[in-house]
């Protein structure tokens, strides 16, 4: 289509992006089958963070088991193996992917690009709501037998465990299907739906993520479902995949799990990657440093992702010659990683820093994930893998890169966004010292699984050694656990006494640059009253916005759009 | 740059008739769902890929002969010109679906009823012979060994698509007739074309592998 | 068993030849289009046709290599 001015093209996709549903007046459809993606994205943030509060709950329980060697009255070995594996599911599938793509990633991301919704709002109400179904449906299996072999669920344990497994399979499986929907639509989202004069380089760097994070979701999700399947269906009926005494593998299942939730684990963590990378410039009031390098390091890791997953399984007697490949992939992959991290040091250097709390988190971030990072690296190297699988190092370096990178960084999106979500800002002291409780008590319950896991401590077993060091690296532990927890009243408080009584934010407190900050606090219905153009990427702090068209929306909370148009057909 | 060029030039939604917009919205909305569409049908192939590794991995690292022996004898191959035939018939109606479609296209609407019933039949016809197929196949069924397990997972799952594509062209050839769509604005029966192409290629696969190697 | 053997083959390899080539047809109407549904068109239509190529090489019983049922 006609270019519009030196540098914008018109997306050929914006009578589309112009299109404004009427809004809806009932509170049903407004708050509860509500299709704007702001509200879904607020009730994943909601519904992810009640289940945030009962995995939480479950991992405080481990942490109380492991207070004394030989464990505590009342805790089961049993009841420990559901305690620990319904921890993890719920964590991984419950809380973090939600939170991170659904939850920030409806919220922030068609703000961004400068859309009014997502390409199939309807599909994303359909995904959202399988939601909460699949959560109940997990934790309800804690009724008739919790999963009890861990988040992995290896066969053949899980072929023969509790009756709940099966809850489990149906529920990761809906959760999965839910997944998949709203990659596609995220992906068909930005790829169709930015503003005019918004190329794929000048996208934010959290729309970058999100659509790699959806490329990796709506592939990989699929091959759980097929492992899922299988192993309902063997449960169920009886039919041999996984059973070595009929003619099936359990290795086979480690094949499957681990070809998706290797990928997976980068859905978890390439959009708190994004998340830094929209605070860091804007704390840093310095344009992001190597935008195009960080961009393309996403796709890479992304890409690189799906060729890694057997190094979950160097003591699983797979074939031998292939640990070398699988171990060198892996290390390729800090490459890319690497890149992204001396990109965030270098935006920080020499740059005008305020230190708010997602300043904070986000700083935070760069030294607990790296710290993860460099475990893994010890890891994927196959002779320190055959000492350190299933010990607590590999506790360690998940915490570290899931808690300390992926929580860290969602925390930092809390706070971020917070003011845009509600117009009010929080309480900034009370942030700060959530971030440092967080951020000093999330090291200490931590920090001693290395050396625990080193010493050959076993993840997954209620009672240790009892000889007094690691009593006592144990207790620490415990006890560090118990603070973290505790800081997130913190959190909670501060956030509500915000939502109640907090100062007015305006449009930008921060004096960011991307397009979710151009519009009124909370962002009207309709997001944009104009569709703006888009002349450069939004991270050069001291040139003039590049955007155009935005006047009109100055204060638009009460204004109506300029231009409503025609119902889309519906064939 | 010149920013006061730039707002000049920008104007957005403006200067269409109304036809014209509409037009434009429906080629958006539509490109946007076909897309949508296309990214649905890849990750459906990762969920048949994914059982096809799976059989691939039981049959060539675990088994060690195929087909697998089952109390001292080894179990029989699956009957390979009759999963011929009901391959042709499978193939064959991909084939008069695009004919269908085409013929939609250019408004030749007695052809394209044509096609369409005759895709439809034909269909039926695959799931008709897949049933006879399971009736008579002799290893031991679904929960019986690995290869039954994989065999009667993956076709059943194949077939279950099948079925659900019959509906859909069903759905689609009734809409057709009622006047959903004309001969400009058809995304329907392309996803519905696309769907049932696909469900054959997801075919080519399993013929090969059950019956060809 | 042996005799209906055959005639399924027969009826496979002429069913196969004819599909193949109805294909090829609709495969060089699409040829030059460029949407993405004609790109998935095309894709799918080519490996149809090796479809029918496969039925062709079981009807002469290249495939399987140790002679099927
Ligand atoms: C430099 C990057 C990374 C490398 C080289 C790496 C390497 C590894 C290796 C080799 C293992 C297997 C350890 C074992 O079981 O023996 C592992 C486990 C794990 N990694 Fe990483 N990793 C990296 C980054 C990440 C990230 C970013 C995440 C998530 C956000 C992550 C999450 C996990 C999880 C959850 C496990 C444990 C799974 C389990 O057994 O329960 N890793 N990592
Ligand atoms: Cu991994």
């Amino acid at each position: 289509m006609a270019t519009i001015a030196p540098g914008v093209k018109t997306g050929p996709y914006h009578a589309v992006l112009d299109h404004i549903h009427p809004e809806p007046t009932s509170f049903i459809r407004k708050y509860i089958f509500s299709i704007d993606h702001k509200v879904i994205g607020i009730q994943y943030m909601i519904t992810g963070g009640l289940f945030f509060l009962i995995a939480g709950m479950l991992a405080e329980v481990i942490r109380y088991t492991l207070l004394q060697p030989q464990g505590q009255m009342g805790i089961s070995a049993a009841t420990y193996n559901g305690v620990y594996s319904m921890h993890g599911s719920a964590m991984v599938w419950l809380v973090i992917i939600p939170l991170v793509t659904g939850a920030f990633g409806n919220f922030v991301m068609p703000l961004q690009i400068g859309a009014r919704d997502v390409a199939f709002p309807w599909l994303n109400l359909l995904a959202f709501w399988m939601f909460p179904v699949a959560g109940v449906i997990l934790f309800s299996s804690f009724l008739i037998g919790a999963p009890d072999a861990g988040w992995t669920e290896y066969p053949p344990i899980s072929v023969q465990g509790p009756p709940g497994t099966t809850l489990w399979c149906i529920a990761i499986f809906l959760i999965g299907v839910s997944s998949t929907l709203t990659g596609i639509n995220f992906i068909v989202t930005i790829y169709k739906m930015r503003a005019p004069g918004m190329t794929l380089t000048r996208m934010p760097l959290f729309v970058w993520a999100q659509f790699a994070t959806a490329g990796l979701s709506f592939i990989a999700t699929t091959a759980l479902a097929a492992a899922l399947l299988a192993l309902f269906c063997e449960r169920v009926f009886n039919v041999p995949f996984y059973d070595p005494s009929r003619g099936g593998s359990p290795v086979l299942w480690q094949h499957m799990f681990w070809f998706y939730s290797h990928p997976a684990v980068y859905i978890m963590i390439l959009p708190a990657f994004g998340i830094v990378s929209e605070v860091l410039p804007t704390f840093s009031r310095k344009p992001i440093f190597g935008y195009k390098m960080i961009a393309f390091s996403t796709v890479a890791i992304a890409l690189l992702g799906f060729s890694v997953w057997a190094h979950h399984m160097f003591t699983s007697g797979m074939v031998p010659w292939l640990q070398l490949p699988f171990m060198i992939i892996t290390m390729l992959i800090a490459i890319p990683t690497g890149v992204k991290i001396f990109s965030w040091v270098a935006t920080l250097w020499g740059g005008s820093i305020r230190w708010t709390t997602p300043m904070l988190f986000a700083t935070g971030f760069l030294i607990t994930f790296t710290l993860g990072g460099l475990t893994g690296f010890f890891l994927a190297a196959v002779p320190a893998d055959y000492h350190e699988h299933g010990t607590y190092f590999v506790v360690a370096h998940f915490h570290y890169v899931l808690y300390g990178g992926s929580v860290m960084g969602l925390f930092a999106g809390f706070y971020y966004w917070w003011p845009k979500m509600t117009g009010r800002m929080y309480n900034e002291a009370m942030g700060q010292w959530h971030f440092w409780i967080t951020f000093v008590a999330f090291n200490c319950t931590f920090m001693p699984m290395h050396w625990l896991g080193l010493m050959g401590m076993p993840r997954r077993v209620p009672i240790y050694d009892p000889a007094a060091w690691y009593v006592f690296w144990n207790q620490f532990a415990s006890i560090s656990s118990f603070v973290l927890a505790a800081s997130m009243l913190l959190f909670a408080y501060n956030f509500w006494s915000s939502f109640r009584s907090g100062k007015i934010a305006g449009p930008n407190p921060w004096g960011a640059r991307t397009l979710e900050w151009m519009i009124s606090s909370p962002a009207p219905y309709y997001n944009f009253k104009k569709i703006p153009a888009v002349l450069a990427t939004p991270y050069d702090f001291g040139n003039p916005l590049p955007y155009l068209g935005l006047e009109a929306a100055e204060g638009a909370t009460e204004a109506t759009p300029t231009h409503s148009s025609h119902p889309v057909p519906t064939y | 740059m010149s920013v006061s060029i730039a707002k000049q030039g920008y104007q957005l939604g403006h200067g269409h008739d109304d036809h014209d917009h509409e037009q434009v919205i429906y080629q958006e909305t539509r490109d946007m769902r076909l897309l949508g569409f296309v990214l649905f049908l890849c990750s459906d192939v990762v969920l048949f890929s994914s059982f096809i590794f799976a059989y691939i991995y039981l049959r060539t690292t675990v088994a060690p002969i195929w087909p697998p022996m089952i109390d001292g004898h080894q179990l029989p191959r699956l009957d390979t010109a009759f999963a011929a035939v009901n391959s042709v018939v499978l193939f064959g109606s991909g084939v008069t679906m695009h004919y269908a479609l085409e013929n939609w296209k250019h408004g030749t609407r007695a052809m394209y009823n044509l096609f369409m019933g005759l895709t439809i039949l034909l269909g039926a016809m695959f799931l008709g012979g897949q049933a006879y197929e399971y009736a008579h196949a002799q290893i031991g069924g679904w929960s019986g060994n690995t290869f039954g397990a994989s065999f009667f997972t993956l076709t059943g799952m194949h077939g279950f698509h099948v079925f659900v594509g019959v509906v859909f062209l069903a759905v689609l050839w009734w809409q057709s007739s009622r006047g959903v769509y004309d001969h400009e604005r058809y995304f329907g029966l392309t996803a519905g074309t696309l769907y049932w192409h696909f469900v054959d290629v997801i075919w080519v696969a399993l013929f090969f592998l059950f019956y060809l190697w | 068993m042996e005799g209906l053997a055959g005639v399924e083959k027969i009826i496979a390899l002429i069913g196969a030849i004819v599909v193949f080539i109805f294909a090829l047809i609709g495969l060089r109407g699409e040829w030059k289009k460029t949407g993405l549904d004609d790109q998935v068109t095309k894709l799918l239509l080519g490996l149809m046709a090796f479809g029918c190529v496969l039925v062709v090489l079981a009807a002469f019983g290249v495939l399987p290599r140790g002679g099927g049922a």
